[in-house]
């Protein structure tokens, strides 16, 4: 079945299997490998994408939910000015361990920058509370957005 | 240049960094582990189903393995294939490989197995308590004296319990193995802790009929913790069998469910304590330990696990009469393997709850309590190594003075005497061993080679991973800063075992201890050689002895001897200290217990960086955290966790503030900190939790289900 989406702002229009897993979909047909498999059952947030604007994870959801709507990913996000900050915040703290929640945790993080962005740490745990992180004890990367937040506030 | 930023942070923040699952190769088929459903069984037939093209799938059975069906361990008793007989659920009895991965799933489905089954014994408790469950090993320290026990002393007796903890790194394991038959060469790709165990592994499994066996590690290791240090060797021998058959690539990548159920966890642990404590002095005269662990259905390395945790079963403290007695019992379970602690957080959350026993009946604060039981500089181990440093105490000193332990406990108590629910502060202490035990890092003899190029620029060349704990920037910082080269122009290479050197397993606590050290050394030492200023400049104005190619060994202190048989002697050259301190809230209607603060004080020696040294340990501690209060894995009548949905681990919002400080940073020496952080944070919780209710509770985790149990035990 032909499938049309957006992705990171470029139409793109597939032929797939429509119950194929979106998380299958980004990184075998369209090699965009930033979404990671972990857990496989929605629980962990390392395939997070950006579904109209909402974070959802890729791993349960199946091609024919992208059918005409707009996707954004990690390789999306790392080209935009939020998402540049972000990295450089992050990576200022030296918050990144093994890294590979993270691709997860910066969709979490830019969506919520984007939609809400005040530099709070109870707000900050709760947007991210859908993400798992095994190697940091979340404690650098809730500086990382908290420094991310002041810093998108002053520019 | 103390807190640079990590090298490979970028592409792990933009997604560009490749993890296993992100490579293929052309014509790549993916494999599939098929493994045992039932916890012992004779396998009597298998049948695949039909409406299949069977050409098209690649299947490998122990028959057709062309070397040894023996994962190469410490102890060799693990099979790569089942043969005839699957002795745990989990245990991997085939390997499939198909180019396409849906009708591959599709494929394994439709196999069914017969299986006549036998009697098994997977109810870890019970097997814990039954000694015929014993694998024959034994360890004993034996540490007695001849005094009698003094007929005031006060004897106490009990026996903890800690379960099974998943690793849960959040990368799947798994393997791309790619044979050229021309060559006869076999190459590997994964994502692991120990390169050369893996090569070790390919070649006893393909034998002879293989020339040469080549390991690389991924770009990116999604974390390991102990988890990728055995069990890929497992995955590597299946995959490379089934490209050795097919002669195409296979990559094998375990989905959560099985990666769960079939890879290694942390052992529980059975272990009791009796103690006899001097009323008058409050000192602790005599202490036995009987410490057990869950091997699993094979011992694999175990054995090293239980040699770490009965040197960890004594804790921090100074008593002149110790017995200690270590067994390995057996279920039939998957095996149980490295988790970072390695024996250790069993042994601290046994004899720190232990303590707060003893310091209640000797009506004394936890506190002062240790304070006046503890190992002070001079002072031995049970295993006669003597004392040189009283960090220890320091580490006690400061983390009690940041947490004001001491207001705390008055202020607690005076607040649960009108409340339901109760606040709590509790404390647990000790050290970990750093590098191999014993003569291990003799044995190793560690060789690393460093290549300074043309353009001076230092390529260091070990086999040492980094799966997240930041080793390749510290390793390359600790070279780079000894030199005085430019960290931007010092690169820690991808391990590969055709051009690193075999710088020993990334396991122990001994990366920067040991390599990093080692590599300080050298830089020293070719300073000194050369007599350079700068090496930049050095190259360019003598072009012509570059590149260079250097080498060097560990060389263990030949002061460091340590007796396996009677194990007396140096068990470890340096200790790391630390002492946890974690306060609590405690929900009486739920039985919940909030985790509020947690103050740690680490001795690590010198902190090359101190942004990864405050990270891991954070992260240690909230494993730890995790282990004291919601991660189980077996449960009578509750079964087996069969990924993140039931396995419950810290979120976001189960976190409580921790706070990090490292004592004595102005040492010389670095020393192992990967795995202390981990050590205490269990028990630390368990001990407020007494703080706050008055109840103690002798079996890990304390889940709301748990204390529920104990408080109406005790009512």
């Amino acid at each position: 079945m032909k499938i049309n989406m957006k992705i990171n702002n470029k139409p793109v229009t597939i032929d797939v299997d429509p119950m194929k897993r979106l998380l299958d979909i980004l990184r075998e047909d369209l090699h965009l490998t930033g979404a990671k498999e972990s857990c496989g059952e929605g629980e962990c947030g390392s395939c997070t994408i950006l579904l109209d604007g909402n974070p959802v994870t890729s791993c349960i959801l199946n091609a024919i939910h992208a059918e005409n709507r707009e996707i954004l990913t990690v390789e999306g996000i790392a080209q935009t000015k939020a998402g540049k900050l972000l990295i450089d915040c992050f990576d200022e703290t030296n918050a990144v361990q093994c890294g590979f929640c993270f691709p997860g945790f910066m969709v979490s993080s830019y969506h919520y920058l984007m939609y809400d962005g005040e530099p709070n740490l109870d707000k900050i745990k709760h947007a991210l509370a859908g993400n798992i992180c095994r190697c940091t004890g979340y404690q650098k990367i809730f500086r990382s957005l908290y420094l991310a937040c002041e810093r998108w506030q002053k520019r | 240049m103390s807190s640079v930023r990590k090298i490979d942070a970028i592409g792990k923040l933009d997604g560009s960094r490749q993890f296993l699952d992100d490579y293929s190769y052309p014509d790549m088929l993916h494999g599939y582990i098929y493994y045992s459903q039932k916890d012992h069984a004779i396998i009597k037939s298998i049948s695949f189903p039909k409406n299949f093209d069977f050409s098209q799938f690649v299947i490998v059975f122990a028959k057709d393995i062309p070397g040894k069906n023996i994962v190469p361990e410490p102890e060799q008793d693990q099979l790569f294939l089942a043969v005839y007989e699957a002795t745990y659920y989990g245990q991997p009895i085939m390997g499939i490989a198909h180019k396409d991965k849906n009708i591959l799933q599709q494929f394994v489905k439709g196999i069914k197995v017969e299986y006549d089954e036998l009697k098994a014994t997977t109810d870890i408790k019970e097997c814990l308590e039954n000694e015929k469950n014993h694998f024959g090993r034994e360890l004993t320290i034996d540490h007695h004296q001849e005094s009698e026990i003094a007929p005031d002393w006060i004897r106490q007796k009990h026996v903890y319990y800690t379960p099974h903890q998943e690793q849960a790194y959040l990368e799947p394991q798994g393997m791309i193995a790619k044979y050229d038959p021309e060559t006869k060469s076999m190459f590997i790709k994964g994502t692991c802790q120990c390169p050369y165990f893996v090569k070790d592994a390919v070649e006893t499994i393909l034998g002879k009929t293989v020339q040469e066996v080549v390991v690389e590690t991924s770009e990116g290791i999604g974390g390991a913790f102990g988890g990728k240090e055995d069990f890929p060797n497992v995955i590597a021998g299946i995959t490379a069998l089934l490209s050795f058959k097919s002669g195409k690539a296979v990559k094998i990548v375990l989905d959560r469910s099985d990666d769960i159920q079939i890879t290694t966890k942390r052992h529980p642990a059975r272990i009791e304590i009796e103690t006899f404590t001097d009323p008058e002095t409050k000192e602790i005269k005599k202490l036995d330990i009987d410490y057990r662990l869950d091997a699993g259905a094979f011992q694999t390395l175990s054995p090293v696990v239980l040699s770490r945790g009965v040197l960890h079963s004594y804790g921090g403290y100074n008593i002149p009469d110790v017995f200690v007695q270590g067994r390995l019992m057996h279920s039939n379970t998957p095996p149980n393997g490295a988790f970072r602690g390695f024996g250790a957080p069993q042994a601290f959350s046994a004899i720190e709850a232990h303590i707060d026993r003893i310091a209640h009946k000797m009506n004394q604060d936890p506190y002062q309590f240790r304070k006046n039981n503890l190992l002070r500089k001079g002072d031995e181990f049970p295993t006669t190594q003597k004392i040189t440093e009283d960090h220890l105490f320091d580490c006690l000193e400061r983390a009690v003075e940041i947490s004001s332990y001491q207001d705390k406990l008055k202020d607690f108590a005076f607040w649960n005497k009108k409340h339901d629910n109760k606040k709590g502060i509790g404390i647990a202490i000790g050290y970990h061993g750093g590098g191999y035990t014993g003569n291990g890092e003799k044995i190793l003899n560690s060789e690393i080679k460093i290549v300074i190029e043309k353009d001076a620029t230092v390529k260091i060349y070990v086999i040492n991973t980094d799966m997240g704990q930041g080793a390749h920037t510290t390793l390359a910082q600790m070279f780079a800063e000894a030199i005085g080269h430019p960290f931007s122009k010092t690169i820690v290479q991808i391990p590969n075992t055709k051009k690193s050197p075999d710088s020993g397993p990334t396991v122990a606590s001994r990366t920067i201890y040991i390599i990093g050290n080692l590599l300080k050394k050298t830089a020293l030492a070719l300073k000194k050689e050369i007599g350079f200023s700068s090496l930049e400049k050095y190259v360019k104005e003598n072009p012509a002895e570059f590149p260079k190619e250097i080498h060097n060994h560990f060389k263990q202190d030949p002061m460091v001897i340590f007796d396996e048989e009677t194990y007396q002697g140096i068990a470890y050259k340096d200790y790391s200290w630390g002492v946890c301190i974690t306060e609590i809230f405690f929900h009486a209607e739920t039985y919940q217990i909030e985790l509020i603060k947690s103050w740690n004080v680490f001795d690590v020696g010198r902190v090359v960086n101190e942004k990864i040294a405050v990270g891991q340990a954070e992260g240690g501690i909230l494993q730890g955290l995790g282990y004291g209060t919601t991660e189980f894995f077996y449960k009578p009548g509750f079964g087996r966790m069969h990924g993140f949905t039931d396995y419950a681990m810290p979120t976001t919002l189960d976190l409580p503030e921790m706070i990090v400080e490292f004592i004595h940073t102005d040492e010389t020496l670095a020393k192992g900190l990967g795995e202390i952080p981990m050590n205490f944070p269990a028990a630390s919780v368990r001990n407020a939790f007494h703080n706050a209710t008055g109840i103690f509770i002798d079996e890990y985790p304390l889940t709301p289900e748990n204390v529920f149990k104990n408080l109406k035990s005790t009512d």
